[in-house]
């Protein structure tokens, strides 16, 4: 007798109230026989079904996962499985960037009437799940050699005197703003970081040359710049991208805000390399020109290099790259986009993610965080500048805004007149992973 | 007359100690541009050139960002409880900056103040601290503001010095002469020392400042910039503060210690939802002033080594030695 026959794969469902319990409930009812490997655990609906249920499941030893609710047109809550349906499509291609075994993650649309649909689906499931065995990938550092991505793309290096005319003219601006009382803050980059001018006389403490690579717009949602009273802000066109979803979101009251708009070139960022907008385009004023030049594609980037390896490679590299994560929440902290006042990591009752930067508090933290801007991320790239222990956090974005450029054409932050993706359906989601 | 120790019979040392079931950490490259003080597994991997800090400090190894206190497990009325601490080894920790090795002594003192932490003073005694003087500062350097100087010997059980191609070696406690016992030569060879960055404040300044100008502007104006990370006090050798949670379900889980940092909102939230620092400007300040006046005279000690390591990992700038260097201009 060969061990695989000793393996009872674990199972666990998330199945909605109404359509897939009711379906297994029929199964049971005309006494339809399934294999006893799966646990079911009832919630309203699909479209609340937190996917950091389906991490922690395999946290607690699962080797399998099932998530199954209502057909398309047959949600009790109208829309549920719709809003479901978006969110898996993104959360598959971020666990699979992570490493997650994605044959060990199911999806199927079961209703009511369907018990034989459910006793053929945890049959199938059952069975697939015994051949792969147990999942002992989950978050393991296989003994891989740590593997070195390739370097940032080589990005167009700014041109240094058409930088210091800018300097100028933003100085005058500033000064210009500050004078008339038209705002009562100008946040722009400094000599040695950001710089909040108040006074005229102060303006020429603006800068801007190679190092004005961060977002300014992370300022505008702290409480200590709110209430200094109406601000300018300086901005570059990819940082403006996340102006774009801020206003989206209703974060900024965008006639209270003057934008500053500064062209560029590129500032020598890895992201630099495959910018689409050197020149600002909702900014009320810009300073400068810069020419759009067509993006290559093809640009070798890291994530290319990190889809290379296996999935359980993957999740290694991960694994060793989290074992450096402190938790001191600079990837949060600087992120434009990341403004709730109280962050999920920060709720303790109940204890939603762990605090503990162990691999299964990290790996829970870094897919929340990572998750909760999916369709929102500009590719700022703020979180991996600001991580003290260098992980490249952003590679975890570049997946989730990859995924929704190829599902949905959709990009964050470039047409304002755009839906949110999250949050928002079509009819015409795909569904090739549901069953 | 010195005793000197060639830098790749260092490493073979490094070896030697792994090999006798020791654990072994010091400067590794983890990725370019990225050093940290990380465990080894040979003494190849020991990094000890071409680097100013590590962006992480020595803390951890005493005092580790996650650490179980005990387990639970209640069944009906019965509450078991094991403890929770990990098997401690002797370690070494080798190439540790002076500043990282000063802040031991220091931390010492609030570990064994109300009662003496166990876990961290089994942790502290296993260890052995092998520290590699500075030949080099950058700007974020002011050991010599707070007393220390990049060959003080506080916390040190042994002290290095680069000497081109060997090192000297001083054996500080016999602890360390214990490690280097027949593994060095003697010479003539002895290490000039290094004056390392000017002296940038005065400690008596800082604290004088916090305490007469506490309700100044300037704790405002000056911390704009903080986002409200835990980055400096997560690198700093110094910084000690814990949040001790339970883990788990009401069955059974665990009871575990993670590190804290006063810049987080939630530091000092009252159930009620009352912030007494409401602000991020009086979050730096109380961390300015724990480090240069309630520590002190508490524990007689100014709770900063000097290492530089909040303003070089901070990701706005800002950080300890920007915020002091600022006060004089106020005053």
């Amino acid at each position: 007798m060969s061990n695989a026959n000793l393996f009872e794969p674990k199972i666990v469902a998330y199945v909605c109230n109404w359509c897939t319990y009711l379906g297994a409930d029929l199964a049971g009812t005309t006494r339809l026989e399934y294999p006893a490997n799966v646990r079911i655990i009832r919630l309203p609906c699909t479209g609340r079904i937190d996917f950091n249920l389906l991490v922690k499941a395999f946290e607690i030893g699962a080797d399998a996962v099932l998530v199954s609710g209502c057909h398309p047109g047959d949600c009790h809550y109208t829309a549920g499985n719709y809003h479901a349906r978006r969110r898996w499509m993104l959360f598959r291609d971020l666990l699979d960037t992570l490493g997650f075994d994605l044959r060990r993650i199911h999806f199927t649309w079961i209703s009511a009437a369907e018990g034989r649909k459910w006793q053929e689906e945890i049959t199938r499931i059952t069975a697939e799940t015994r051949e792969l065995g147990p999942y002992r990938e989950l978050y393991q550092k296989n003994g891989f050699t740590p593997v070195a991505l390739p370097g940032p793309p080589q990005a167009a290096s700014p041109d240094a005197t058409s930088m210091a005319t800018q300097e100028m003219k933003l100085r005058e601006t500033a000064a210009r703003l500050l004078t008339e009382g038209a705002v009562k803050v100008v946040i722009g980059y400094g000599a040695h970081g950001p710089v909040f001018i108040r006074r005229a006389e102060d303006a020429a403490k603006l800068v801007w040359n190679a190092s004005c690579a961060a977002n300014l717009t992370t300022y505008l949602k702290r409480k200590e710049i709110k209430r200094l009273g109406k601000a300018a802000v300086v901005v570059k066109g990819c940082d403006e991208r996340g102006l774009v979803i801020l206003e989206k979101e209703s974060q900024v009251d965008r006639p209270n805000l003057h934008v500053i708009g500064l062209a560029c070139a590129g500032m020598g960022e890895p992201r630099c390399a495959v910018c689409e907008v050197h020149q600002p385009r909702f900014a009320n004023e810009v300073i400068g020109n810069a020419v759009e030049q067509a993006v290559d594609a093809k640009v070798a980037s890291a994530l290319d290099a990190l889809m290379q390896l296996s999935p359980a490679e993957r999740m290694s590299w991960w694994a060793q790259e989290f074992d450096r994560c402190v938790k001191c929440y600079a990837c949060r902290q600087s992120c434009p986009l990341c403004y709730c006042e109280r962050c999920i990591v920060d709720k303790n009752r109940p204890v939603a993610i762990e605090t503990s930067a162990t691999a299964k508090g990290n790996f829970a933290w870094h897919i929340t965080r990572a998750f909760h801007l999916a369709g929102r991320c500009v590719g700022c790239g703020e979180c991996s500048r600001a991580c003290p222990v260098g992980i490249p956090l952003s590679l975890l974005n570049m997946t989730l805004s990859r995924a929704a450029q190829k599902h949905f054409g959709y990009k964050a932050g470039m047409d304002p007149n755009v839906e949110p993706l999250i949050g928002t359906y079509a009819l015409t989601d795909k569904e090739e992973f549901i069953r | 007359m010195s005793e000197v120790l060639s830098k790749t019979a260092l490493r073979g040392l490094g070896a030697e100690w792994l090999a006798q079931g020791k654990a072994v950490a010091g400067p590794v490259s983890v990725k370019p541009g990225v050093v940290l003080y990380a465990p080894l597994d040979s003494g190849e991997k020991l990094c000890l050139e071409g680097f100013i800090h590590p962006a992480n400090s020595a803390k951890e190894f005493v005092f580790p960002r996650h650490e179980r206190l005990c387990t639970y497990q209640i069944e009906g009325k019965r509450v078991e409880l094991t403890n929770g601490g990990a098997e401690i080894r002797p370690q070494v920790l080798v190439g540790v900056r002076p500043c990282d090795a000063a802040a031991m002594p220091i931390l010492d003192k609030v570990f064994n103040w109300d009662c003496a932490d166990k876990l961290y003073n089994e942790r502290r005694a296993a260890t052995t601290i092998v520290t590699l003087t500075c030949k080099a500062h950058d700007e974020a350097c002011f050991c010599t503001s707070v007393g220390l100087s990049p060959q003080a010997e506080q916390g040190s059980d042994v002290l290095l010095f680069d000497l081109g191609d060997e090192y000297e070696v001083r054996c500080l406690t016999e602890k360390g002469a214990a490690l280097f016992k027949g593994k060095t030569q003697s010479s003539d060879r002895t290490a000039e020392p290094y004056a390392g960055p000017e002296p940038k404040f005065t400690p008596e300044f800082v604290k004088k400042f916090v305490n007469e100008q506490f309700t100044h502007p300037y704790w405002q104006e000056a911390t704009l910039a903080c986002l409200g990370c835990g980055t400096c006090a997560y690198t700093c050798p110094t910084c000690h503060c814990f949040d001790i949670v339970d883990e788990g379900n009401l069955r059974r889980g665990e009871r575990v210690r993670n590190w804290d940092s006063c810049q987080f909102t939630q530091f000092t939230l009252h159930a009620s939802g009352h912030n007494p620092r409401a602000d991020q400007g009086a979050r730096q300040r109380q961390r300015v002033l724990h480090k240069f006046s309630v520590y002190p005279e508490k524990f007689g000690e100014i709770l900063c080594t000097g290492c530089g390591n909040c303003t070089r990992n901070c990701p706005e700038g800002l950080g300890m030695l920007t915020l002091l260097a600022g006060m004089e201009a106020v005053t």
